[in-house]
């Protein structure tokens, strides 16, 4: 299958302009202004296949709107190149902008006094989509994402949660091929997240679109994605599936332990011990880098030495990896 | 033919979703509207009880100078309903939403020209406008055929353009300096309360300004003077009274060129 979007050692450099303070700094400002250069992004490449779904993750900061910007034309990049489909994105701006849909949860596209129908029926008119995709397109969306009880009220009146639903059919009724969701579902209560992950699977499995989101929520990305591109100042530092990065950098292991009565417990080399409940002395955590120690030996040690209850082993969760990628903990092997 | 029509009825859709907006609360509508009205009438007033001492201002009696007015407020009103998205143009680069307009299959500036009116402001100034030009029309000695009216059109028509151009040319600056608001305060809104008065009683440094820095002078004294020729006239080249739509055409045409070049430029250098 052809590489639908190519992104090729992409950079792209912010200029900051450094104000100094005073009259004289103001003065100096509009004479010779100072730039402070902050690179947003670093030589990153990727390819993506029709029929994707990407997750972009990353600490604020790493990139990713910037990222989002360049794939949807907003941006140019400083350096690389980008092609997706037949488009040069940053180019051919017009023809592009109407293959694609883009949904920033952070910035509704709707009019906040009108009905949600009203917002619909512009961009009905601005995206020149033909009546009979129009209304199959809004009918089949209105049912996916349960939207019947809203869609004639005033969008200042919905929730966070139904007007971020309302946000992402107003993206996708031109039908675009590709899809990019910038924090969809930010701010939105469990339930309305699952309708909108919900939507986000059916939709990519249904029509083959390829779909691109950033977020900071992993559930989101644990429940529809199959591939994960980690962002970090600016470089790409992972890009595979979601079970990879447990491979890859999920070499921690926790065992969990309830004793019968209240332990004091001795250090064990190569072992952090926790306590994960203040309230109860008689669990402890201990976690520990499986090439260091074996965890048969652990589990004999501690069996031959304590009276114990209950014992259970646990990888740790995608989200504490990612954590410790951010912080910088856990370097690649 | 039928790219054109598709304009023209996403124009309509704009333009009934912005009434609408605009207009949801009828009485919030009305005195907000009423607000305007009141709030650029008080400069009339002060001209009113000005004149009831004076009779006269440099030869120009009360009626004249409703007639002077009601073009600056007219040509307003109009440009205001096509001029809001350029206006607020600032406020949507920095905050972002302009990358809204960015990422629709449409041209830039036919966006932020229809994508919002403000309609109180139109009705306020423009309706001022209607209600001092109904006021002096009949009043001021001019004889209403077939050619004042064409040239009273055009005039208006200018007029809009030149406003309209400065709007453009200031949302454009935006795009270097993220804002400017003062700018406008001091170029237009100081400018356009001199164009009130005939310009020939202010200092030849304010005039010139008036004719080719911020062209105010061809909004309403120029076409006034064309239809009334009161003293002052003489001081200017005979040109001037033709010039309106000239200076309009030349002036928004700069503003759209200046904005096509800025506009690739922010695209390549980012926000």
């Amino acid at each position: 299958m052809p590489e639908f979007i190519e992104v090729k050692e992409v950079s792209k450099v912010f200029k900051i302009s450094k104000r100094s303070n005073g009259v004289p700094g103001m003065i100096a400002n509009l004479i010779m202004p100072k730039y402070e250069k902050r690179e947003a992004v670093r030589g990153v490449s990727f390819s993506i296949q029709q029929g994707e779904m990407i997750g972009f993750i990353g600490p604020n900061g790493a990139g990713k709107s910037t990222m989002i910007k360049m794939l949807s034309g907003i941006l140019f990049p400083d350096g690389g190149e980008i092609k997706v489909g037949k488009w040069i994105p940053y180019k051919q701006r017009k023809d592009y902008v109407g293959k694609i849909g883009v949904v920033f949860g952070q910035k509704s596209q709707l009019q906040w006094d009108l009905p949600v129908m009203d917002s619909f029926e512009l961009l009905r008119a601005i995206y020149r989509i033909p009546k009979d995709l129009y209304r199959r397109n809004l009918e089949r969306y209105i049912e996916m994402l349960l939207m019947e009880q809203f869609v004639h009220q005033p969008v200042r009146q919905l929730s966070l949660g139904q007007r971020m639903r309302a946000d992402i059919v107003a993206a996708l009724l031109h039908s675009p091929e590709i899809i990019f969701f910038d924090e969809p579902t930010i701010g939105v209560d469990v339930a309305g997240k699952e309708i909108i992950r919900n939507f986000i699977k059916d939709l990519n499995q249904q029509d083959n679109v390829t779909m691109l989101f950033t977020t900071h929520d992993m559930q989101d990305i644990e429940n529809t994605c199959k591939r994960l591109i980690i962002l970090d100042e600016g470089e790409k530092v992972y890009d595979g599936s979601l079970m990879g990065i447990r491979e890859k950098y999920g070499t921690t292991r926790q065992l969990d332990v309830e004793f019968n009565q209240e332990e004091v417990v001795k250090p064990i080399a190569n072992v952090e011990i926790l306590e994960p409940d203040e309230t109860d002395s008689r669990k402890r955590r201990f976690v520990f880098e499986s090439r260091n120690v074996q965890i048969n030996d652990l589990m004999n040690e501690l069996l031959s030495q304590y009276d114990i209850r209950d014992i259970n082993i646990s990888e740790p969760e995608i989200e504490s990896i990612i954590r410790k990628i951010y912080n910088g903990e856990v370097v690649s092997e | 033919m039928k790219i054109e029509n598709d304009t023209l009825f996403l124009a309509g859709i704009y333009m009934k979703t912005t009434m609408k907006a605009w207009f949801q609360y009828r009485i919030d509508a009305v005195l907000r509207s009423i607000a305007v009205f009141l709030r650029e009438s008080t400069g009339i007033i002060v001209i009113y009880f000005t004149l009831l001492q004076f009779d006269t201002l440099s030869g120009w009696n009360m009626s004249e100078m409703f007639f002077l007015f009601s073009l600056l407020f007219l040509t307003y009103g109009i440009m205001i309903l096509f001029f809001t998205g350029l206006r607020d143009f600032g406020g949507m680069v920095r905050s972002g939403n302009f990358d809204r307009f960015l990422l629709r299959p449409r041209g830039l500036l036919f966006q932020l020209i229809f994508v919002d009116a403000d309609w109180f402001a139109a009705i306020g100034q423009g309706g001022l406008g209607i209600v001092l030009f109904i006021l002096s029309a009949g009043k001021v000695g001019i004889e209403w055929n077939i050619e004042t009216i064409i040239y009273y059109v055009l005039a208006v028509a200018g007029g809009v353009l030149i406003q309209g151009a400065i709007f453009l040319i200031l949302a454009t600056l935006n795009i270097y300096l993220l804002q400017t608001d003062s700018l406008k305060e001091l170029t237009y809104h100081n400018f356009r309360k001199f164009a009130g008065y005939p310009i020939n009683i202010f200092h030849k440094a304010i005039q010139l300004i008036m004719i080719y820095v911020v062209p105010f002078a061809f909004v309403n004294y120029f076409p006034a003077q064309y239809l009334l020729r009161k003293p002052g006239a003489e001081e200017y080249s005979e040109i001037f009274f033709y010039l309106t739509p000239v200076v309009g055409s030349i002036w928004y045409l700069a503003a759209y060129l200046f904005w096509r070049i800025s506009i690739r430029w922010y695209k390549s250098s980012g926000n």
